[in-house]
């Protein structure tokens, strides 16, 4: 409905309006991130722990969760363990974490279990409505230190041919994630490559999908020395 | 400081022959260990009073390290005092400074009349006292394995003496009872050999659950174990036949099997009790720590930004550093060396955004030790640093690549950017401090403005040594 003016704020969208459920244990930053969200984003619903986060999402079935890393509940899991109980609804609705953590453990651990993104709780209104659009049209959300855990994850050498395609980055992506950490944004990166907005989108989320299907070697090695696995 | 403030609590210390018994008694008593030791001996010679006094101590008087973990009140936190930054009071005596807090016993080495004719070993004690001292636990096992090895000489020694004594006297005619001499002696020596284990499990078992010597231990175990039980079998049955000491030994495994039986289950129990106890405990000191930690340096922020709450420059500034810090106690991995690059990037960084308020981000990827040309490279990222905080306004993004064969810098701002030729000739922030400083150190430097930001690239090729690998 504020098609308009929800445009200047980020690129284009074909729709600008989403349903967002928030699942964050803080009622005061539940309630000061529904303040700081553009209006036109709805926000269905809010759930505070593991269980109510998965009764809410099966009801309302929002175009993106934006999901707290660490919740109480459940087994423990935190927002992995909400992403993992709505696993039936992943092909529709899409998963933002949000997190205070620095820790690459609790990060790594949401992306692999299926969100779309990661982004710190820092994070200013407008910088958060974009991300919720970009999660929506289903492109990937990478801040700059997701990108740095994915660039010490698999290494800063780009991959030969030989090599398995899930398990290096090419060299595209790692120019695309080296420029993301340096604090690029997406249409910064596409000037700086002379590649469209659109190209860098394809490759941040191929960088996603390899971050969580590689069964890598040097990532299960990584994962587990930051006890991940 | 001639009156003794009171008697040194009774434990057992770890500079001894067998457990300690003698010299935590001089300690005690203020005399001399050597006097304690002959008395005891004596003592022994009469009857065997000497003994059974030992053994007694033996089981009731605590080690000097149980004593002081049962003193102890708040285990010494390590993070406590690097965070609360007390002063550290200068006109503590000696003594209770080298001692730590929680051992009672320094007093026996500075106030007791004894002290000047301790033992060496003593002198060096009250460091291996200390309760949780990490420090400790190094020179520990080097007063034990000098103190055993000499225990054991002299031990064997004692031994053979007595050897030789009763073969002379059974020349001489005398009557030496063998047939009971010999199994008492097994007894006893199994007794302590079991009794001395039961020690180190003790102090191991509160170090250190996995400890890499539990075989030799269980062997130790057994072997007392075996000598004890094969005394007491002597013992009972006398000289009697084979056949008699067969049935003594079926008759006593099977009471022993019914009583392990019976009594198993509380075993068990107790033994879960004792677990649960110690979880809880382990627990209830981690918690304590974290309350220490929390209100040193949370609380006392928390207290500082409402006192500023009119300023926002100071409290945003107050909640970053705050952050920093704890972001650094409860992420930072233990297991990575210090000292390394980033870590002087990041500390360059936090003190940027203190001197000047706004955020700096650091992301790092990889790592390397920090050489001579890298001081070139942290200096010069500190300038932009600076220029991108002060000019750029906003939170400045730094990011580091430490691969094979190279390290980079990158400092982004979102300022209004700059043109170079346009700075003044007598500006020399980012001439000197930064082109020309890494091009003096053979790195590189390049400076990218526009009007949506600025940034500031570095390189640095890494140090010769290291340069097997080559860049890819």
């Amino acid at each position: 409905m504020n098609a308009a003016q929800g445009a200047g704020t980020g690129p284009v969208r074909t729709a600008r309006s989403a349903r967002v459920v928030i699942v964050d244990d803080h009622a005061i930053f539940r309630s000061g991130l529904k303040a700081d969200l553009d209006p036109s984003i709805q926000v269905v619903g809010e759930a505070a722990t593991v269980e109510q986060a998965i009764a809410v999402i099966a009801r309302e079935r929002p175009d993106v969760v934006l999901l707290d890393v660490h919740l109480p509940g459940g087994l423990g899991g935190g927002g992995r363990e909400v992403i993992a109980g709505s696993a039936a609804l992943l092909a529709t609705t899409r998963f933002l974490a949000l997190s205070v953590s620095d820790a690459a453990e609790d990060v790594v651990a949401v992306i692999r279990a299926g969100a779309r993104g990661y982004v710190t709780k820092t994070i200013s209104g407008a910088e958060i409505t974009d991300a919720v659009y970009r999660v929506a049209g289903g492109d990937a959300v990478f801040s700059p230190r997701l990108a740095g855990f994915v660039l010490d994850a698999f290494g800063t050498a780009p991959a030969d041919i030989a090599d398995d395609e899930l398990d290096k980055l090419s060299a595209r992506e790692l120019e695309v994630m080296r420029l993301i950490a340096r604090g690029y944004s997406y249409k910064e990166v596409a000037k700086e490559l002379f590649i469209s907005i659109k190209t860098v989108e394809t490759h941040v989320s191929a960088v996603l999908r390899k971050l969580q299907l590689s069964s890598r070697h040097e990532l299960t090695k990584w994962a587990a020395e930051r006890r991940l696995l | 400081m001639t009156t003794v403030p009171g008697r040194p609590p009774l434990v057992r210390r770890s500079d001894r022959f067998i457990a300690g018994v003698c010299s935590g008694l001089a300690a005690h008593l203020g005399w001399p260990v050597r006097n304690v030791r002959v008395a005891m001996v004596l003592a022994s010679l009469a009857g065997g009073a000497g003994v059974v006094f030992y053994a007694w101590l033996w089981i009731m008087v605590p080690t000097a390290d149980e004593s002081a973990r049962r003193q102890a009140r708040r285990p010494p936190s390590p993070i406590a005092p690097a965070v609360s930054r007390e002063p550290v009071p200068g006109a503590v005596p000696r003594a209770t400074a080298a001692a730590g807090p929680g051992v009672a016993l320094p007093g026996a080495v500075d106030g007791g009349p004894g002290a000047a004719t301790a033992p060496p070993a003593s002198g060096g004690y009250p460091a291996a006292g200390e309760a949780a001292g990490q420090a400790s636990e190094a020179a520990r096992p080097w007063f034990r394995f000098r103190d055993m090895r000499y225990g054991k000489e002299i031990l064997l020694g004692v031994g053979l003496l007595l050897v030789a004594g009763i073969l002379v006297a059974q020349l001489l005619g005398v009557d030496v009872p063998l047939g009971t001499l010999i199994p008492a002696a097994a007894v006893l020596g199994g007794a302590s050999i079991a009794w001395m284990q039961l020690d180190e499990t003790r102090r191991a078992g509160l170090v250190d659950k996995t400890k890499a010597d539990q075989a030799g231990g269980w062997a130790r175990l057994a072997a007392g174990l075996a000598l004890v039980v094969a005394g007491v079998l002597v013992m009972v049955s006398g000289s009697g036949s084979w056949e008699q000491t067969w049935l003594a030994l079926l008759a006593s495994v099977a009471v022993l099997g019914g009583v392990v039986l019976v009594l198993l289950p509380w075993a068990l129990k107790f033994w879960r009790d004792l677990e649960a106890e110690r979880a809880g405990r382990i627990r209830e000191t981690e918690r304590a720590e974290i309350a220490a930690h929390l209100h040193d340096s949370v609380l006392q922020t928390l207290a500082l930004i409402q006192r500023r709450a009119a300023n926002e420059h100071d409290v945003v500034r107050l909640a970053r550093a705050q952050e920093r810090e704890l972001r650094g106690w409860l992420f930072e991995d233990p297991g990575k060396d210090a000292g390394q690059l980033s870590d002087r990037i990041k500390a360059v960084a936090a003190e940027v955004e203190d001197l000047l308020g706004n955020a700096v981000e650091v992301v790092s990827v990889g790592d390397t030790a920090v050489t001579e040309g890298h001081e070139a490279l942290i200096q010069a990222s500190r300038e932009a640093m600076l220029n991108a905080s002060r000019h750029g306004g906003g939170t400045v993004s730094v990011y580091l690549e430490a691969a094979a064969g190279r390290a980079e810098v990158f400092v982004k701002d979102r300022g209004p950017g700059f043109e170079l030729q346009d700075v003044p000739e007598d500006r020399l922030g980012v001439r000197e401090s930064i082109i020309g400083r890494m091009n003096r150190h053979g790195g590189t430097a390049a400076i990218t403005s526009t009007s949506e930001g600025t940034e500031v690239r570095l390189g640095f090729p890494v140090a010769p040594q290291d340069s097997t690998e080559g860049k890819p």
